[in-house]
């Protein structure tokens, strides 16, 4: 904070004190050239002393998120063993491991794009992060299903892929 | 790191009770009798100063012999800034790791000077950078504002609205005053939250382990009448949900608290 307002005021004593003759030699490039990186608010507004504010809550994203989040993931362990452990080929239990796996690779990959690409930074390519990875999730549902219905299903494409 | 610590302690209780008093020494001093060969160590401190903004950050290097010097990192940084250079910066004041202050990144960890021993290994030099991710106001001294502001914003004191039966203190179970152990330690030096790469990316709107720490140190306190309000105020995506249970902030504390585990009880407590 210091720093930032000593830097300002530094410069304003240097415009202040500068000279016609010296204002001449100063050209409009190498203005430029020093204001080179964006003028941003890159610490917390004043006053210093007042706490961050508290979002409100919001337990679709927040608990209740968290509680679908581990309860996929708890619930893709048995699902995966399951099929080749008993060796049968339920199509109904394909039916939900497609499901839990698009919806556990979905919330990942969310997670991802709200760590890495915030709103308040790039809200565009945020928004648009959000859209392609929901077109992503979609053809993979869509083709999951497709591969479920018209072909042999995951389980038994592994089995191939494994006895190959 | 911890196993560093140990073995220290493990020399100091193999040393003689009880000393003769003609050896007593106190804090800073040095003996005069040594007469091995000097260990030179090279400490590269990092450097900035606000007064030259459009000069940007060195390192420096300093040698020091290491018998006349104190044992701990803190000892080197302040006799680097008594003899060899006086416009070295850093914040310090207990010396014996409660206070918080000389929370700063040597040789790649955080934590506190005064509580990191020297490595003896001379030929390796130190590294002493100011905590990752933060504003630098001056050589190894951060900006810690947001940081405050930030538990500031989780409300750390007892809310109450009814009086205590007996209108005196607000009393508590031996069990439940025991929950508050491993929590209330926490002196606030901000190593973990500056561990956390999720607070590196995400530190306007996640709140950090050593925040979420002390606010899971009010959500068990069995005298605290808010808990609801406190735990609508973590439930959102941001709040808490940006940990990814990393577990920096646990392996770097100075302390040897865990706000990994406070930061899963929370989530525990926020889901039920």
């Amino acid at each position: 904070m210091a720093s930032f307002a000593r830097s300002s005021l530094v410069r304003q004593s240097l415009a202040a004190n500068r000279s016609p003759l010296l204002r001449q030699n100063v050209g409009v490039s190498q203005v430029v050239a020093f204001h080179a990186s964006a003028r941003k608010q890159i610490l917390p507004p004043l006053p210093l002393n007042d706490p961050v504010p508290t979002p409100a809550p919001h337990p679709v994203e927040g608990s209740y998120h968290w509680t679908f989040e581990r309860a996929v993931s708890v619930g893709l362990i048995p699902l995966t063993i399951a099929p080749f452990a008993a060796g049968s080929l339920n199509p109904v239990m394909d039916a939900v491991l497609c499901t839990l796996l698009v919806a556990h690779s979905h919330v990942g990959f969310q997670a991802a794009i709200i760590d890495y690409f915030r709103p308040q930074r790039v809200p565009k390519f945020s928004s648009f992060c959000h859209w392609l990875l929901r077109a992503f999730t979609l053809t993979t549902a869509v083709g999951l299903y497709e591969f479920e219905t018209n072909d042999v299903g995951v389980t038994e494409a592994l089995r191939r892929i494994w006895n190959a | 790191m911890a196993s560093l610590r140990t073995t220290s302690r493990l020399f100091a209780a193999s040393r003689p009770l009880f000393r003769p008093a003609s050896f007593a020494r106190t804090y800073a001093t040095v003996d005069s009798n040594v007469s091995e060969t000097p260990k030179m160590k090279t400490f590269k401190i990092y450097r900035w100063n606000p007064d030259t903004p459009t000069e940007k950050p060195t390192m420096q290097s300093y040698e020091l012999d290491l018998n006349k010097t104190g044992p701990m990192m803190l000892d080197a940084l302040i006799r680097i800034k008594n003899e060899l250079d006086p416009t070295l910066t850093f914040r310090r004041s207990c010396r014996e790791g409660i206070c918080g202050s000389c929370a700063m990144n040597i040789d790649g960890v955080n934590t506190l000077a005064c509580l990191c021993r020297i490595p003896t290994e001379t030929t390796k030099e130190s590294r002493i950078y100011p905590l990752p991710h933060t504003y630098v106001v001056k050589d190894l001294v951060p900006d810690l504002t947001l940081f405050y502001k930030q538990y500031k914003s989780i409300k750390p004191y007892l809310q109450r609205d009814t009086p205590t039966a007996d209108g005196l203190e607000n009393r508590q179970s031996p069990e439940d005053r025991r929950k508050l152990d491993g929590l209330y330690e926490c002196i606030l030096c901000a190593c973990c939250s500056t561990s956390c790469p999720s607070y590196w990316w995400n530190q306007e709107e996640y709140l950090g382990p050593a925040i979420l720490l002390q606010s899971y140190r009010w959500l068990v306190d069995s005298r605290d009448e808010k808990t609801a309000e406190r735990k609508a105020a973590l439930d959102n995506s941001m709040s808490v949900y940006r940990c990814h249970t990393i577990l920096n902030c646990t392996r770097t504390c100075p302390k040897g608290l865990n706000p990994g585990r406070a930061i899963a009880e929370t989530k525990k407590m926020l889901a039920a």
